[in-house]
């Protein structure tokens, strides 16, 4: 058997993958609302059963016909979850009834938008990298770094400019080029490391992530902290200087500016990737290098740059993350890196998916929240559905990159032709068992 | 008596296609059988049916007289039916004996341990039993590819195969090999075997088999006796239409010089010297080709030559420029098109559509790329142009790359390359998986550019391609050029010697152009140092030498 051809695969995995591996963009979106379905089908059960097993004064459910009491109720977890991070559209209580006094511009809602914004970055960064056949790990760091470079550049700037809404955007602005270059250089590295010493970057970038965490930690503490600050931070950059929460309440750190650029972002990467020679180059190392290689790419180069690239998006995302959530640099970054990685797998790496699947994750975020403030059920349990609805719905995405990685599928790396890698007559070489798959799915066409 | 094997009203669908439409088919036992067709025309999928692989969706396998229902090479192997593909499954590391009994081990201490001594002399009586010459010890790394393809069939015969399946047996052969293959056969079927190969060359079929059953499209154009048909015949069952089986050259001045090679010494991937010190040059309107078995050192040679890999020393020289250090990029922009070897892995990227796969390597270049965003829409048309020109099937720029035959695969590469407008081509296997009436299209397309004066280098293991096509022959044996011979005048056998590593000695060689080479000092010694390979090479193929 020649090289890739999803055979090292033990079986019962080959079979388990396969179905996942050509599908079209209908059918994958097809498969995430079933996958939500089903996730939420598991989390009522487990809900119910915690429900059982806790001890509570009075039911919160009874199950009708046999009358059993329990703890929690599935059906308000849910409808919190979902209801409640958008700010109740829907009248508590009363499904299926219209809230009049619900307005988009509330606190859940924001809370819910402010962790949109902020995935888009980090969703985007990872991958731009997934494009380029790069698993880039490190967004959180690099998003760390860009973080802290953003609120320096800031404090640094901000007393030489007079205080206003014009020195504002100009330090907005700046910061966040502050941020992408942070960012962007803190990504380099594992990718100069990866083209000039063949370093793998998924270990480097994991590496480099406790390296940015405690480098900054160890310079805010010992440098730039806030004079009097118990926690380690910096101090606030002028609120001026910061993304203005129009229509938002302040305090769900949400400004629609920033999603606005979020969305900005998404579609120039999704032009960049889809429609620039640079794109075409990036695109063609990730799916195939070889050919990449055949065609003139500088695998490299492209390797550096598509780190850089992903790096300066993670540090866009400390940027937004310092200028609009926090108003400072604080040592405890929350995991936006790795849900990043969460995301863009859900995503299936494509730019344009980013935002839906930012805004799921948000909507989980800003739903756990209100399931806390309205119900009795214990936040770890809020965790468990959360995660259940992630690993549901990135799953089949998950599969279907693991088995073209493997090169399982019509157009793999190793596709149904690869398996055979016919010296001759190949039209109808589809021989082997692997060849026998993708045939059945697409077809030799001209057979 | 029942035939061997018969398959009674085969039909097998995919999604949208029928790659057998009632195929009727009976084997007679003892005798060999050449399934004859283009790419595409089903000869394997009928093939994988018999042997397990698919399910036919109509029609019955019937082996020995008995309908059988096969759910998967086991139950096809327990039948006695054997199948040796293309590419062989055997473990390198491993010795003959170890390869041929793998799986089906005799063992002793209840079934914990492999009973070696048994096993080792099942191995050798077989072997022996049907002349094989293979040492059981010696490891399938160090046995040529003829050795592996005899352990292949031994693997099959210890598994007690009746009737053994070839995919395609002589591609990766030497002329040579392919001779004893033929003995091969004649043992194995006076022993009572039946062999069944596919094949889409006619030669082979009509000097190998005893019986020709041609499919095209799917259906079962006819079953004829070996001994009652010529090549023209065959050809046209084939095709379904008259083909020219010979590409004609004319004579032509070569012009500048466009190409230099000098003492070239590059290494694969593993660092081992894979081009020891070849030398030759190219001119425009002149093609040179290359004959040798695979591995020989050609894919490297290729590689240096486009680009794609660093010589460890010597130079090339293009269009009066050495080449070190520049990038693959540039050498596509300097006007070098490379046909790959590798269309799986290089020539094409799998998951994208054709229209994306025209521009590989012009991504960055007008008019597709302007203004540093990709012109869609200009791409698409140049595919359109290529699937047009080159009869690229289905004609669907949309499609992904991966969705083609090999065949219509390769000639959208060649199209692409052909018409990037070079100043030199390298094509590396050009017609490999492609059919007939499509290759005589390529030859005639790469006559043409030879024509307008493009120089080409031309890599093939198809003899009789680069001996029709080309000005002038090397051989590549074991990283060296071990000879360069006129095509016009050398002889299959000759060429065959050399491709083995052997070296013509005055005697057997005839005809000017070895006259001149000798007097150049290249083919008297037979030694392939680069220095006179140099000298040899670099003198212009004369216009009489591609007359004689």
């Amino acid at each position: 058997m020649s090289r890739r051809d999803g055979g090292r695969l033990p079986t019962p995995v080959r079979r388990l993958i396969e179905p996942f591996v050509d599908r079209t963009v209908a059918e994958r979106v097809l498969i995430s609302v079933a996958a939500i379905a089903l996730s939420i089908a598991v989390g009522f059960a487990i809900v119910l059963v915690s429900g059982r097993i806790a001890e509570c004064s009075a039911a919160a459910w009874t199950m009708p016909v046999t009358g059993l009491g329990f703890c929690y109720d599935p059906f308000e977890v849910y409808a919190v979850l979902f209801n409640g991070a958008l700010g109740y559209p829907l009248a508590v209580g009363e499904p299926g009834v219209f809230n009049p006094s619900w307005t988009p511009f509330n606190l859940s809602f924001g809370l819910t938008l402010s962790e949109t914004t902020l995935l888009i970055f980090t969703g985007l960064s990872v991958a731009v990298a997934f494009r380029a056949g790069l698993f880039n790990i490190g967004t959180q760091g690099q998003l760390v770094v860009g973080a802290l470079a953003t609120a320096l550049t800031v404090l640094a700037l901000a007393p030489l400019l007079p205080a206003g809404p014009v020195s504002g955007v100009a330090l907005v602005v700046v910061g966040t080029l502050a941020g992408a270059v942070g960012g962007g250089l803190w990504g380099a590295i594992p990718g100069a490391l990866k083209a000039y010493a063949d370093a793998n970057e998924v270990i480097t970038t994991i590496m480099l992530n406790f390296v940015a965490a405690n480098v900054a930690y160890v310079l805010v503490l010992e440098v730039f902290r806030a004079e009097g600050s118990s926690v380690v931070a910096t101090r606030y950059v002028p609120e001026y200087a910061q993304f203005t929460p129009w229509l938002f309440p302040g305090s769900s750190d949400f400004a629609l500016l920033a999603l606005a650029v979020g969305t900005a972002f998404i579609g120039a990467l999704y032009y960049l990737v889809e429609h620039t020679p640079f794109g075409y180059d990036l695109r063609t190392s990730g799916v195939q290098a070889a050919a990449a290689e055949y065609g003139g790419v500088d695998a490299k180069l492209t390797t550096v740059r598509a780190m850089t690239l992903s790096g300066a998006l993670g540090g866009v995302g400390g940027a937004v993350w310092v200028l609009m959530s926090e108003g400072r640099w604080i040592a405890s970054v929350p995991d936006l890196g790795f849900d990043g990685i969460t995301v863009s797998i859900l995503a299936g790496n494509n730019p344009l998916g980013v935002l839906p699947a930012a805004f799921l994750f948000g909507i989980l975020k800003g739903g756990a929240l209100e399931i806390g403030f309205r119900t009795n059920v214990p936040t770890e349990l809020v965790g468990v559905l959360r995660g259940l609805i992630i690993l549901f719905v990135a799953m089949p995405e998950f599969f279907r990159m693991a088995g073209r990685y493997a090169g399982l599928g019509s157009s793999g790396p190793g596709g149904p032709e690869t398996t055979e890698d016919d010296s001759d007559g190949s039209g109808d070489d589809d021989g082997t068992t692997d060849g026998a798959v993708a045939t059945a799915e697409g077809g030799e066409t001209d057979a | 008596m029942n035939p061997a094997v018969h398959l009674d009203g085969i039909t097998k669908r995919f999604p949208g296609v029928v790659a057998n439409d009632d195929v009727d088919l009976a084997i007679e036992r003892g005798s060999v059988h050449a399934l004859l067709g283009e790419n595409g025309a089903g000869k394997t999928t009928l093939m994988n049916v018999l042997y397990g692989l698919y399910r036919p969706t109509e029609g019955r396998v019937v082996v020995d007289g008995e309908p059988r229902s096969f759910a998967s090479p086991r139950d096809a192997i327990d039948a006695g039916i054997g199948m040796i593909h293309q590419h062989f499954m055997l473990v390198d590391p491993m010795t003959v004996w170890e390869n041929v009994v793998l799986g089906n081990e005799p063992r002793t201490w209840g079934g914990l341990r492999v009973d070696e001594a048994a096993a080792r002399e099942a191995v050798v009586e077989l072997s022996d039993r049907y002349g094989f010459d293979v040492d059981p010890d010696a490891r399938i790394e160090d046995v040529s590819v003829g050795v592996q393809q005899r352990v292949e069939i031994l693997k099959a015969l210890y598994r007690g195969a009746e009737v053994l399946i070839m995919d395609e047996p002589t591609a990766v052969l030497t002329p040579q090999e392919v001779e004893e293959l033929y003995d091969v056969f004649e043992e194995l079927t006076e022993q009572g075997k039946t062999i069944i190969f596919i094949s889409h060359k006619l030669g082979e079929a009509l000097s190998a088999a005893d019986e020709i059953t041609v499919l095209r499209d799917g259906v079962n154009v006819g079953t004829v006796a070996a001994g009652d048909v010529t090549r023209e015949e065959l050809a046209e069952m084939m095709v379904g239409r008259e083909v020219l089986m010979e590409p004609a050259t004319t004579p032509r001045e070569p012009g500048n010089r466009v190409l230099e090679v000098t003492d070239l010494r590059v290494e694969d991937d593993r660092g081992v010297e894979a081009v020891s010190g070849i030398s030759f040059e190219l001119r425009e309107g002149e093609v040179l080709g290359i004959a040798g078995v695979d591995g020989n050192g050609q894919l490297q040679l290729a590689e240096a030559i486009t680009g794609m890999r660093e010589p460890s020393a010597g130079s090339v020289e293009y269009l009066g420029e050495s080449m070190a250090g520049v990038t693959r990029r540039e050498h596509i922009d300097r006007g070098m098109a490379f046909v790959p070897e590798d269309r799986h892995e290089r020539g094409l990227v799998m998951s994208y559509d054709l229209v994306q796969n025209g521009i590989l390597g012009s991504q960055h270049d007008p008019p597709f790329a302007a203004g540093g965003r990709i012109d869609w829409e200009a791409s698409a048309e140049h595919a359109e142009s290529v699937i047009d020109a080159y009869d690229v099937r289905p004609p669907n720029a949309d499609a992904d790359a991966a969705s083609f035959s090999g065949g219509n695969q390769q000639k959208f590469i060649v199209g692409r390359e052909f018409e990037r407008d070079p100043d030199l081509v390298v094509a590396t296997h050009p017609t490999r998986g492609v059919d007939i009436g499509s290759t005589e299209f390529l030859h005639d397309r790469l006559l043409e550019l030879r024509a307008e004066g493009k120089a080409i280098l031309l890599v093939s293991s198809k003899l009789d391609e680069v001996q029709g096509l080309s000005d002038r022959l090397a051989v590549i044996h074991e990283c060296e050029f071990t000879g360069v011979v006129d095509p016009a005048t050398v002889t299959e056998e000759e060429i065959g010697l050399l491709m083995a590593g052997e070296t013509l000695d005055d005697a057997s060689v005839s005809g000017a152009a070895i006259h001149d080479a000798v007097d150049d000092g290249l083919a008297g010694s037979g030694e392939s140092d680069g220095d006179a390979d140099a000298d040899a090479t670099r003198e212009p193929a004369a216009d009489e030498e591609v007359d004689a």
